[in-house]
């Protein structure tokens, strides 16, 4: 899928070297094409690629106020999405991005609730000091040090107390470690507004978003482990199990699964690439035959004749809707189907940064086509003048054909999915009309 | 057609298919020029035998390349293979050679001669030298590598799977025309249910038309065990027999014992060549045209019709609708990608002028069935609970469309209904031995249950998928 490393074709790592050395608004529309071009593709890679664009804005930027900082997000959440509207991971990271903002605002109201903030702070916030535009370290974007060395050292040590004293404060519920019980918007006068007699400065809500911004992308990376540790609960000895051109997400649960167990992997393949798909799952193969499972690559679109065989199907999700749909890759739609008629479970993999507030979508608007040429040569000219050929890329699994969603967070029913939704969002960035027009 | 991988062989091969007598010729040419190989083979292994022989073949082992040495071992294989089958056959026609020094008659070729005589000093032996000739002198058979090892899953070995046999290890007594077809049909240049069993039909009348009856036997007690039965017993290792083949040659087994010892060979094999093309006429050629029309019938002005792949018979439907009753209708096809076969139908009905929407897989199967009115799905055979087997993915459309409440239409002539059952679509099925290797596997049929089909098209009339059976009650009344 990716193109390759190397080469000049840009991609997600290139994107993100750049992003130090550019203003924000050229690293904006860098992602914008990017991300129309579909040069940075995959669920995973988009909701990266956004949250280091935000961290970019937030870090950057020049905004005096929460609102302001909200707007800003609003704006660039809107562009981003208008360029890949399938790809509802973005809209996710922008609303997570926009709670987190409210939530550490809150706080701050609640620190020191005298001097009502945005007016307070606006004198306090000059413009921003050329030192925070340049460098994160190359190897792991963490938060600017311009914006550190910004901070005086009370300010960090204020943030470091509040973290002490108020752990519900600053480590938000989604980080990794969380339950899924937390509650998340507990900030919100839960705490005696106790006058520190401290000014919040700018600095320190900058830094405090930007940590929140981290632990999301550290919560994105770390999905793939925590999905893994239920795999031997789904997947037992001598299981028939079916995947369709599994993600890493899936690669990794089944691996984890087959170091406990013996099983055999029904391996569904991108039909257009018939000999390049064997080089994508070889590592995968290789990990699979160490540990005696067997690995069976199947060359077919239609997976019926294999259901009476299957035990469970398994599929990675690009996205989640709310009301329990997936976005998932094509061709997974017509299994499901298949393991749903034949009364097989659909276990669905995905963190839950994938799970979408998004309900308003139709199914259907929800395929993306691609590129036609998958299978009808352009030089086939009796093909291309007369017959219209429709090639999809992604598609959409009606929440009745599935059976569990396991995230980083445990395994989930369709029902409980909306919890999840208010644990994560806040009602007024869910209702944010993110789709709409964008006033550019 | 440069996207299809494994396009080109089948492709070119296919208006073969349609003609199977021009074919025969065709093929048959080759295996003459082969012939004094075989003969030479045969007279050094008729004096010293084995030995001499495989000094000669590890002394020229020492000069060959990789991939002769690995053509060379597949045949050898192969030819053990053959080895153990001809001396089973070998009991049963010892009796009919040694009766009949040149089984086949006059009309048969020189090397038919030979080739019995070879096999009274031993058939295996024979076979294996003449097979390990072939293949150091680049025999126009076995220079065809197939993967050789091929590894099926545990869980699927009791599927049967079509294999290449080079004509060289083919029992002597099959006919060329039948090598010919064995050939096409492992290659999948014929490929479909009821074309396999016109070209099959037509196949055996020429070996009728060339039969004598040895003197002492009656033709219809000689035929079918020695003449028929070899080329069966052929066409099946080449490629596991389809239904309608199977009902077919019951019947013509049940036609060849009808038959009165005391009418004479000539008009006996005439009778026989008669009925048979009066069943081809019957079954096959009236009942398509019957069925294109019933299809025909179904199909509105406004209609969006949604099919899979390419099937002979739906696109005869199609164009039957289409240009003879004017009929104005879309045609959605979803194909399979590893086929790619119904880019070949999209470009014939593009060309007709109707209007034609293709999808290269099942991505977007929903949004295509949403558009569309009926579904066209052509069996390659029905069982007798009114299941559908059909070329796999039909199951997968069918369901995708019943959900939608479309109405689905299946076409079969009812030579392919069987009276077995199946439940699911590992009861029967068959591995393609194309894309199945160490790394890879494919199944090239599934089994459609009846809840997901609406009515079955059949010559005999449209009836509920359930009421197969009926059909086949009404079949042995009119016999």
């Amino acid at each position: 899928m990716a193109p390759p490393k190397g080469g000049y074709a840009p991609s997600l790592g290139k994107f993100l070297d750049t992003l130090k050395s550019r203003p924000v608004n050229a690293s904006v529309e860098s992602l914008i094409s990017l991300l129309k071009r579909r040069q940075i593709n995959g669920s995973e890679a988009c909701a990266i690629a956004t949250a280091h664009i935000l961290l970019q804005v937030v870090a950057k930027d020049k905004w005096s106020d929460v609102n302001e900082l909200l707007g800003r997000i609003q704006l660039v959440g809107k562009k981003l999405v208008a360029s890949q509207p399938r790809e509802l991971v973005i809209a996710n990271i922008v609303r997570r991005v926009l709670g987190l903002i409210r939530d550490e605002a809150s706080e701050d109201r609640n620190d020191n609730p005298s001097d009502s903030s945005p007016d307070h702070r606006d004198p306090m916030n000059s413009p921003l000091p050329p030192a925070a535009s340049e460098a994160s370290s190359p190897t792991r974007p963490v938060r600017p040090p311009g914006a550190l060395a910004q901070l005086g050292s009370f300010a960090r040590t204020q943030s470091m107390f509040n973290l002490l004293s108020d752990p519900d404060f600053t480590s938000p519920p989604w980080s990794n470690a969380s339950t899924p019980g937390a509650t998340p918007g507990i900030a919100s006068g839960a705490s005696t507004p106790l006058a520190h007699g401290q000014t919040t400065d700018v600095h320190a809500f900058r830094s405090e978003v930007i940590d929140g911004i981290e632990e999301i992308m550290d919560e994105i990376k770390q999905v793939d482990e925590q999905v893994q540790a239920i795999s031997e609960i789904i997947i037992h000895p001598g299981d028939y199990i079916l995947v369709h051109q599994p993600s890493r997400t899936v690669q990794k649960f089944l691996t984890r699964a087959a170091s406990k167990r013996k099983f055999t992997v029904f391996l569904v393949v991108d039909p257009s690439t018939t000999s390049a798909a064997d080089d994508a799952y070889a590592p995968f193969r290789k990990s699979m035959a160490s540990s005696g499972s067997i690995v069976v690559t199947v060359m077919n679109v239609g997976l019926m004749a294999y259901m009476s065989k299957a035990n469970k199907v398994i599929l990675g999700a690009r996205a989640i809707t709310a009301k329990g749909g997936v976005i998932v890759d094509a061709g997974a739609a017509a299994i499901a189907r298949a393991a749903r008629a034949q009364g097989r479970a659909v276990v669905i993999l995905g963190g839950v940064y994938k799970i979408s507030s998004e309900n308003k979508f139709q199914q259907e608007e929800l395929i993306e086509w691609g590129d036609p040429s998958k299978y009808v040569n352009f030089a086939d000219g009796a093909m291309v003048s007369q017959v219209k050929v429709k090639s999809a890329v992604s598609e959409f699994i009606p929440g009745g054909d599935i059976d569990t969603y396991i995230t980083n967070l445990g395994a989930h029913t369709r029902d409980h999915l909306h919890t999840i939704l208010t644990d994560h969002y806040k009602e007024e960035d869910m209702s944010f009309d993110i789709y709409g027009k964008g006033q550019r | 057609m440069s996207t299809a991988p494994n396009g080109p062989p089948r492709e070119a091969a296919a208006p073969q298919a349609a003609a199977p007598q021009a074919a025969a010729p065709q093929a048959g040419a080759p295996q003459k020029t082969d012939q004094p190989e075989v003969t030479q083979a045969q007279t050094s292994s008729k004096s010293d035998a084995k030995p001499k022989d495989e000094k000669a073949e590890s002394s020229a082992s020492a000069k060959l390349s990789g991939a002769e040495i690995k053509a060379r071992a597949k045949a050898e294989k192969a030819a053990r293979r053959a080895q153990v089958k001809a001396s089973k056959d070998g009991a049963k026609g010892e009796a009919a050679v040694s009766s009949s020094p040149t089984p086949l008659g006059p009309s048969a070729s020189e090397a038919k001669g030979n080739k019995a005589k070879g096999k009274q000093d031993g058939a295996a032996a024979s076979g294996a030298t003449a097979a390990g000739r072939i293949a150091t002198s680049k025999g126009p058979v076995p220079a065809v590598i197939t993967e050789p090892k091929v590894t099926i899953p545990e869980c699927f070995s009791h599927l049967p799977m079509a294999k290449r046999i080079p004509i060289t290890q083919a029992d002597k007594d099959v006919h060329p025309t039948v090598l010919a077809l064995g050939q096409q049909m492992a290659t999948f240049a014929i490929d479909e249910s009821i074309i396999r069993l016109k070209a099959t039909l037509l196949a055996f009348k020429k070996v009728i038309e060339s039969y004598n009856t040895p003197p002492g036997n009656t033709l219809a007690r000689h035929l079918t065990p020695h003449v028929l039965n070899p080329q069966i017993d052929y066409l099946t290792a080449c490629r596991p027999m389809c239904f309608s083949m199977g009902n077919a040659i019951r019947w013509l087994k049940l036609q060849v014992s009808k038959i009165d010892p005391d009418v004479p060979d000539q008009e006996a094999k005439k009778e026989l060549c008669v009925s048979i093309d009066n069943f081809i006429q019957e079954r096959i050629s009236v009942a398509d045209l019957v069925i294109a029309e019933k299809a025909t019938d179904m199909i509105k002005d406004g209609d969006t019709i949604l099919v899979f792949g390419r099937s002979n018979i739906v696109e005869r439907a199609l164009l039957h609708a289409h240009c003879d009753a004017g009929k104005k209708f879309a045609v959605t096809i979803v194909d399979d990608p590893y086929e790619r076969k119904g880019q070949v139908l999209a470009k014939k009905l593009a060309a007709e002028g109707i209007k034609v929407t293709y999808s290269g897989d099942f991505g977007g199967l929903r949004w295509h069935a949403q558009r569309a009115t009926k579904v066209l799905l052509g069996a390659e055979s029905m069982f007798h609970n009114g299941a559908m087997y059909g070329k796999s993915g039909s199951c997968d459309l069918a369901i995708a469309a019943k959900e939608l409440g479309l109405y689905i239409i299946v076409l079969c002539e009812t030579i392919n209904i069987t009276e077995r059952v199946a439940t699911d679509s590992l009861t029967y099925n068959e591995i393609d031995p194309e894309r199945s290797s160490a790394a890879s596997f494919r199944l090239l049929y599934d089994t459609t249950p009846s809840a997901y089909l609406s009515v079955v098209v059949t010559e005999l009339g449209s009836v509920q998928p359930t009421s197969v059976p009926d059909l086949l009650r009404k079949l042995e009344e009119s016999n």
